[in-house]
């Protein structure tokens, strides 16, 4: 009786918490009371914000406490030419940098030493053994910087401890990935690359525009692209030959997906065309962030959030439904199969290693190719070979394959040694050097960002070689130059994806495709809305 | 003596099997991570149960590339300087409850107690700050400073003086100067188990705090096991066996410790349970 | 009753007393009552990421977080955490203890043998289970038989069916857990006397009515304070989640307790220090709740303290 008390007192407890649960996400927490006086909801409780100033006068140029947020600057450009307008070098007017940290690139000549810059960055396994195998190339190469990698375990830790820290905690470069940029930015804890790339004159037409694209805002770029990647179609050739399909054509489109799809189930060649998921990193929201890309389409509003920060999601409408109507429809009809979470990125290739029930196709990283060769030649999947593993561009709805920038960008943190803001730009500009992205690419299967790196060892061989590793590359450079395919730039980006990825997992669960998405898209406009609260 | 029968023929061999089948479960789990920890990368996933093969390779791979010596090292001198720091702050303390009379006695001993009831996972939210502000993110002095003091330790060596015989208590009072020579000559032989029992307390608690230092590390170099390890589970996946061998470094010398102070192990774990 | 010459030595020993007082007194001051103070008026705020700015949220933040469905799902998943690993790990701690308190050869082994998991940190632990239980590196995932007779251990895994995952970290946290438990019991079990098995034996009394009225009864203290250990333990995981499940398996966020809401690596409050404290508090809060839940059922039917 003693020791059932406490349990059934805590059964009884929860059901009692239970039944006053709001039915409200916490996002909304302290702020959307109506009861709440306006004094209390906009009292600002640190001195240097308001939300509502608009830019800052240009004397207080540089002061970094100034609560003021850079992105302001943003609302006054005119957006709608953005094709130029986004690209910093052809912009006919230059976007002045006085109100943010300098970037003395020449700082390193009168440095007494070896400077030391302290980098975090999230490579994991042999990702992280190349970024390991880069630097220490670099330390040995030159004896004006000295780098120390600071792994913290993965994207997420960097962006928490990184948030976390104070001036003094921080590292002199940090790696973000994608859906880190607009948070990066209002930190203001950071110097724009831009403000390196004119003060060293360095020609940023040898990068991939659209990689330069991704990482800037009204003509500033913030961070400099490092390790970039897009999704890719995997594919088991064996099963396409068995199932009749040319092993040498995977579907470009949604429609020729379907098709295939429907030839392998229908043949018996595999249980299932493809595997999906519903992972945050990959089905449930980076990739249907790239479908809104490749159908033209803006994921969120202000110029997906490129001309001043996102005030509604997009993806309810009627491209967010069609995209999800497809997927939906694979999945009901027994074309796809849901592999769920897909936590650590493998379920969707076990899925096609499966042999009892096997998936001809999936979508993955680029950046997970590497992998999947080196696991099929390590002899793990029985009568899969990695000569056996096609890979293709990501279908989707236009007819053109295209993609958004993946990955992540390495960005200089603000302090007060120009010294180790010059260092931080030297480390940076070796790493996107044509020599590291060839060597880069091929250890890691991300995509070189400048076009140089293709032409050079070991890259060019590994490209002649083995087209797969081509593909993203391709599919990046096909890509027009629009801010469709510049991609969202949201500031509570990761949230949005949860919130995605659970509306797509209930509709692979039956539940009602555009009620879903809407509710989905109302709890993500609340996010944005605390965002520009909090950071406009 | 015994004041059952001694279970005779079948029955004996039923309590036998339980125990056996009860020990092989309780086991099982390690039993899995030594074989993994000794075998080679293209053995580990294929008969996981079976030791095939041997190599000390994974343990020099987690001995290296995790930097499982130097987490050791960290977690050990936390570890030992929090718990010193813990016995030395109970005994001061613990001694004024116990043999000083003075006025707000009661009121600041519940104010003590009164910390119990929080939960350190209530207040690291501020604390990551606070060391931030002191810059000792990724130091010793990060690492150990909230866990310095304990209201458990202080209400520990309280009860045990308490228990101490009135002449010697008598003393004190009388005497009123040479606390601390009183305390370190007198008191301190008296308690000794008690101040065994809380300091294999402290040292076990601090070894396995798991959110604190994952909180304020941001250097590879200053991970503790505990946190070293989160690190290494997130980056060698792909290396079950490196991962396992990392476990098993980690593990051991708890293991050793705990089979040299087994006696004041369990003295030290039913310390909570004061006055039962 | 109180004379003046002795009340003026109580004064008189307070400097010494505070000077005794201080260390301990400053380090409780600054990291436990402190932050918590801190925390109650920081959780009124919402700030961005870097926490460099904060906007007052007002005193109902903290209610309309406690009604939120982030909440309220990590308070439920919580408390089924608990109700997992604290009855089955008592059970389990009674068994074996029962068990190898018989008096046969060898049951030092045994004895050694079920205390083996106190050395484990939950680190330790947690990395032994995921090795197990993960679906693609996995032992139980790559036992051939295993996987064919229990599919799910393979697809989707343990850990990443939303069924079974908050079942596993609890499984993991019950062995874990239970070195600690059984050395406590088998230690409450020594402090019974024998006689009084041997009076309840003359009594014509059997095993198991030995076991209820005697063993059980007599165990009140130990059982008292493994159960208030457990609990609190429940309520308070976090390296366990982290490691296995971080949370998930998304998005129905199975194994979200309060600590990992507030602290997890997929949390969203995490991103805001507000929030975070506002959850942190709450957690205090409903911890405290537990405590005097228990102290109220429990402390009063079994003498504990002086």
């Amino acid at each position: 009786m003693r020791r059932a008390a406490l349990p059934a007192l805590v059964v009884a407890a929860s059901l009692l918490v239970a039944a006053c649960g709001s039915g409200e996400s916490a996002i909304t927490a302290g702020q959307d009371d109506p009861a709440d006086t306006d004094a209390d909801n906009d009292a600002v409780a640190t001195d240097d914000a308001d939300a509502s100033t608009p830019d800052s006068t240009p004397d207080d140029a540089g002061d970094e406490t100034d609560g003021t947020s850079p992105t302001d600057s943003g609302d006054e450009t005119d957006g709608g030419d953005e094709t130029t307008a986004s690209t910093p070098d052809t912009t006919p007017t230059e976007v002045s940098l006085d109100e943010y940290p300098a970037c003395p690139t020449d700082a390193l000549d009168g440095a007494d030493g070896p400077v030391e810059i302290t980098y975090w960055h999230g490579m994991t396994a042999d990702n992280e053994e190349a970024l390991q195998f880069v630097t220490e190339q670099y330390n040995a190469s030159q004896d004006r910087v000295v780098v120390e990698l600071q792994n913290q375990g993965g994207y997420l830790e960097v962006i928490d401890k990184y948030y976390q820290s104070g001036a003094s905690g921080r590292p002199d470069l940090v790696m973000f990935p994608e859906y880190g940029f607009q948070q990066a930015i209002d930190s203001e804890t950071i110097v724009p690359v831009e403000a390196c790339v004119r003060d060293a004159g360095f020609d940023t037409a040898v990068i991939q525009p659209s990689a330069i694209q991704a990482y800037s805002t009204a003509g500033v770029q913030w961070g400099m692209p490092f390790n970039v990647s897009n999704p890719i179609l995997y594919y088991n050739e064996l099963i396409f030959e068995a199932a009749g399909l040319d092993p040498d054509q995977p579907p470009t489109t949604f429609d020729e997906l379907r098709a295939m799809s429907q030839q392998i189930v229908d043949s018996g060649a595999a249980s299932y065309g493809i595997a999906l998921d519903t992972n945050i990193d990959s089905g449930g929201g980076w990739f249907i962030e790239q479908w809104f890309a490749n159908a033209g389409e803006l994921f969120v509003d202000n110029g997906n959030g490129r001309e001043a920060l996102p005030t509604e999601v997009l993806f309810d409408q009627a491209t967010g439904v069609e995209i999800v109507t497809f997927l939906r429809d694979m999945v009901a009809d027994g074309l796809a199969v849901n592999v769920g979470d897909n936590a650590g990125g493998s379920d969707n290739f076990l899925k096609m290693a499966d042999a009892a029930d096997p998936a001809a196709m999936t979508i993955g990283t680029s950046a997970g190719l590497g992998t999947v060769i080196n696991v099929l030649g390590s002899g793990l999947v029985e009568g899969l070979t990695p000569d056996d593993v096609g890979v293709g561009g990501l279908p989707g709805p236009s007819a053109e394959q295209t993609a958004i920038v993946g990955g992540a960008a390495n960005y200089v943190v603000a302090g007060d040694d120009p010294e180790v803001v010059a260092a931080a730009w030297d480390f940076l500009t070796y790493l996107i050097s044509p020599e590291v992205q060839s060597e880069w690419a091929v250890r890691t299967g991300y995509l070189p960002i400048v076009d140089q790196a293709i032409e050079l060892e070991p890259l060019a061989t590994t490209y002649a070689n083995d087209p797969r590793f081509r593909v993203a590359y391709t599919q990046l450079a096909n890509s027009p130059n629009d801010l469709a395919h510049a991609g969202p730039q949201i500031g509570p980006h990761r949230q949005v994806r949860d919130e995605t990825a659970a509306a797509l997992a209930a509709i692979y669960n039956g539940a009602d495709i555009e009620s879903t998405l809407a509710a989905a898209a109302a709890t993500s406009n609340a996010l944005l809305q605390q965002y520009i609260a909090l950071n406009g | 003596m015994a004041a059952e029968r001694r279970p005779t023929g079948f029955r004996l061999v039923g309590r036998y099997g339980l125990l056996a089948f009860v020990a092989f479960v309780t086991l099982f789990p390690i039993y899995t991570t030594l074989v993994a920890a000794f075998k080679p990368g293209d053995k580990v996933l294929v008969n996981p149960l079976v030791p095939d093969s041997f190599t000390l390779e994974p343990l020099m791979t987690a001995w290296s590339d995790g930097h499982l010596g130097r987490y050791l090292f960290n977690s050990f001198v936390v570890a030992a300087v929090v718990t010193i720091a813990q016995v030395v702050t109970s005994l001061l303390s613990g001694y004024a409850f116990a043999m000083l009379d003075f006025p707000g006695r009661h009121v600041l001993f519940a104010l003590f107690l009164a910390t119990l009831l929080v939960p350190i996972e209530a207040t690291l939210v501020v604390n990551r700050r606070t060391v931030d502000t002191l810059g000792w993110l990724n130091t010793y002095q990060g690492l150990a400073l909230p866990f310095l003091a304990t209201a458990f330790g202080t209400f520990l060596v309280r009860q045990a003086l308490l228990a101490v015989p009135g002449e010697l208590r008598d003393a004190a009072r009388i005497d009123g100067a040479g606390h601390l020579a009183f305390l370190r000559y007198v008191a301190l032989p008296v308690i000794v188990p008690t101040v065994g029992a809380l300091a294999l307390f402290s040292f076990l608690s601090s070894w396995n705090q798991y959110l604190w230092p994952n909180l304020i590390t941001t250097e590879e170099s200053m991970n503790t096991v505990q946190s070293g390890l989160t690190l290494l589970r997130r980056s060698s996946l792909d290396e079950p066996n490196a991962l396992m061998a990392g476990t098993v470094i980690a593990a051991v010398p708890i293991f050793a410790a705990l089979l040299i102070f087994q006696r004041s192990l369990v003295r030290g774990l039913t310390s909570g349970a004061v006055k039962g | 009753m109180e004379s003046r010459a002795f009340d003026r030595r109580r004064w008189r020993q307070l400097p010494v007393a505070l000077g005794l007082l201080a260390p301990s007194a400053i380090i409780l001051g600054a990291f436990i009552v402190y932050p918590i103070v801190k925390s109650v008026f920081l959780g009124t705020e919402r700030c961005n990421a870097s926490g460099t700015r904060c906007v007052e949220g007002g005193w109902d933040q903290y209610t309309d977080t406690f009604r939120s469905t982030e909440f309220q799902h990590a308070l439920w998943v919580t408390a089924k955490f608990a109700l997992i690993t604290v009855p089955l790990g008592l059970a389990l701690g009674i068994g074996l203890a029962v068990l190898a308190h018989k008096h046969l050869a060898g049951v030092s082994v045994f004895r050694a043998i079920f205390s083996s998991t106190v050395a484990t940190s939950v680190a330790v632990a947690s990395l032994m289970w995921l090795f197990l239980l993960q679906p693609s590196v996995g032992v139980l995932s790559n036992v051939g038989w295993i996987a064919d007779a229990f599919p799910v251990v393979k697809q989707p895994g343990l850990l990443n069916d939303p069924d079974t995952a908050l079942w596993s970290v609890g499984l993991s946290s019950v062995w874990a857990n239970l070195g600690f438990t059984f050395i406590i019991i088998t230690a409450g079990l020594q402090g019974i006397p024998d006689d009084v098995y041997e009076a309840a034996a003359l009594d014509g009394a059997g095993g198991s009515r030995r076991f209820w009225a005697i063993t059980l009864p007599l165990l009140g203290p130990s059982l008292l304070f493994v159960l208030i250990v457990l609990t609190s333990r429940a309520f308070q995981a976090y390296g366990e989640i982290d490691l296995l499940t971080e949370g998930g398996p998304r998005p129905d966020d199975s194994t979200t307790t309060i600590t990992y809401l507030t602290y997890g690596r997929n949390s969203i409050m995490a991103t805001d220090l507000g929030l975070q404290a506002t959850t942190a508090v709450l957690l205090f809060v409903v911890l405290l709740g537990l405590s005097f839940l228990q102290l109220w059922s429990l402390g009063r039917r079994v003498h504990y303290g002086d």
